[in-house]
């Protein structure tokens, strides 16, 4: 029991106490405390990626292994996987001439940056076809929201500034609406929630604490 | 009386008919290449200004917090920021939080200097006239490490030469003694910076990041804890004009233009449709 759940909590408490208040401390100490933890996380940080490897090893494996659907797909992971990290370790170890082409390096062009790239750009479609599909002005405020976003959308980009010379006689009429959009409505709500993130943060920090949150310790309680 | 068939093969014509008509308007412009007037925003000529007023010998730290995926808006933004400071002759140090972008980064920094090379005969070098550190684990305690003790956080670069030494990095020891600290982001990399970085430094704070993060920016920005930001493609593009560079940035305008005016018509045609559903009240549906 101690082991279990008093120590992790002293710890816990000890740590993030120390860590709370050595922001209030203007000695060097303080500082060299708060750097000399930054050390250590990173290397827990370190540690942290192994764990995230292997996490996403076993998922692809329970999947290939009970054949669920697109399964095929897993098999692409440790393909990629298994090509990246041979080649990134043969390269380093053995050395790649640069006559010689390395296949890291052509992975990573040619297959990994390609492959990138595209699943963002594949948004631009989904967005497309959402709003398309759904962006309906039927009430009060969809409507707003609906006039808003076009202002936005149509303020961004170089023509706006054609049309609004053409229409107001001043280039730069619909980018000062949209502007405003994004200075005053957008801002507002913008400073709410982080707001009330940052809030709920101490909430939740002080709740960790004090020991009334211990999920991380691996129980429900 | 459709059937729930007939809809949903309504649905999916709507659907491929929107998709076909978007990379139309992606590809068909990049076929052309008209020059397009169009001024700066403030956010990002501040920065511009921050950069260019600055002397040879300078130092701007930058976090290049993105990957393959987000290239397409924040490379440009990468690259015209790199051409800036080789001009100027300011040296960029270069740290990431994303380790899958390091081969993009390598690739900004030896185009920039081929350009700075040709366009004004400088010839660039890493580790004297930039520095390329790389990828450390930690996120926000990498950024306190760096506000810190830059150097105990990269003993040695991304091409794994000692950083104590290094010409690039004389007279800087931790984040206040840089003049402006840029964070190119696509996650939320840039709160990070702010809350555990600059803010504590002091040190002045600019962003890049993609499009759809821009508006999380500006409360930051109108509270005075960045002085400006480069938001998307047309950021990038912003930043090229005043550089007087054009490259994917001013390039990629006219593609976005058209995007932005094909998604205009399409959600204004599907407002229009529905509300003359209503006034002349076609009950079939």
């Amino acid at each position: 029991m101690f082991l279990k759940r008093t120590l992790p909590l002293l710890i816990v408490f000890t740590i993030g106490s120390l860590a709370f208040v050595h922001d209030f401390i203007p000695h060097p100490l303080s500082g060299e405390f708060r750097s000399e933890m930054a050390s250590w996380m990173m290397i827990i940080g370190g540690f942290g990626m192994f764990l995230g490897v292997y996490s996403l090893m076993h998922m692809h494996i329970t999947r290939i292994r009970q054949k669920m659907a697109g399964w095929g797909y897993s098999v692409f992971v440790f393909i990629g996987a298994v090509g990246m990290i041979a080649t990134g370790v043969y390269g380093d170890i053995v050395g790649v001439s640069k006559d010689d082409i390395d296949l890291f390096d052509w992975g990573y062009k040619y297959i990994q940056v390609p492959c990138g790239a595209t699943i963002f750009s594949i948004l631009a479609f989904f967005v497309a076809s959402a709003a398309f599909r759904t962006f309906r002005a039927k009430n009060m405020a969809a409507g707003l929201l609906l006039g808003a976003a076009v202002i936005v959308m149509f303020g961004r980009v170089p023509i706006c500034e054609a049309v609004g010379g053409w229409v107001f006689n001043d280039r730069q009429a619909i980018v000062n609406v949209a502007n405003a959009i994004m200075n005053y409505p957008n801002l507002a709500v913008k400073r709410g929630l982080l707001l009330g993130i940052g809030l709920a943060a101490i909430a939740q920090s002080v709740r960790v604490l004090f020991g009334v949150e211990r999920t991380y310790l691996g129980g429900a309680d | 009386m459709r059937t729930p068939e007939i809809n949903r093969k309504r649905f999916e014509l709507a659907r491929r008919c929107v998709y076909v008509v978007i990379a139309l308007a992606v590809i068909i412009p990049y076929f052309f290449n008209p020059k397009q007037e169009f001024k700066p925003m403030a956010e990002v000529v501040s920065v511009y200004e921050k950069i260019d007023a600055m002397k040879p010998g300078d130092q701007v730290l930058m976090a290049f917090d993105y990957d393959p995926s987000s290239e397409a808006e924040l490379y440009p933004m990468s690259m015209a920021l790199l051409r800036h400071c080789f001009k100027k002759g300011v040296i960029p140090v270069i740290v990431t939080h994303w380790f899958a972008g390091l081969g993009l980064f390598e690739k900004a920094c030896n185009e920039a200097a081929e350009d700075a090379n040709s366009m004004w005969g400088k010839k660039i070098v890493s580790g004297r006239d930039y520095a390329l550190l790389g990828f450390r684990p930690g996120w926000t305690d990498l950024i306190v490490k760096i506000e810190r003790d830059l150097k105990g956080a990269y003993e040695t670069d991304y091409f794994k030469q000692p950083t104590r030494g290094m010409k690039a990095l004389e007279g800087v020891n931790s984040l206040e003694d840089f003049e402006l600290m840029i964070d190119l982001a696509a996650g939320a990399t840039v709160e990070f910076w702010i809350a555990y970085g600059t803010d504590k430094s002091g040190t002045p704070m600019a962003a890049g990041t993609t499009a759809v993060s821009a508006p999380d920016l500006y409360p930051f920005y109108k509270s005075g804890q960045m002085i400006g930001f480069m938001g998307g493609l047309r950021g990038a593009a912003d930043y090229e004009k005043l550089l007087k560079i054009p490259d994917r940035g001013e390039r990629g305008m006219l593609a976005q233009s058209a995007a932005h005016i094909i998604i205009i018509l399409l959600v204004l045609g599907a407002n229009v449709h529905m509300f003359a559903k209503r006034l002349f009240g076609n009950k079939r549906d």
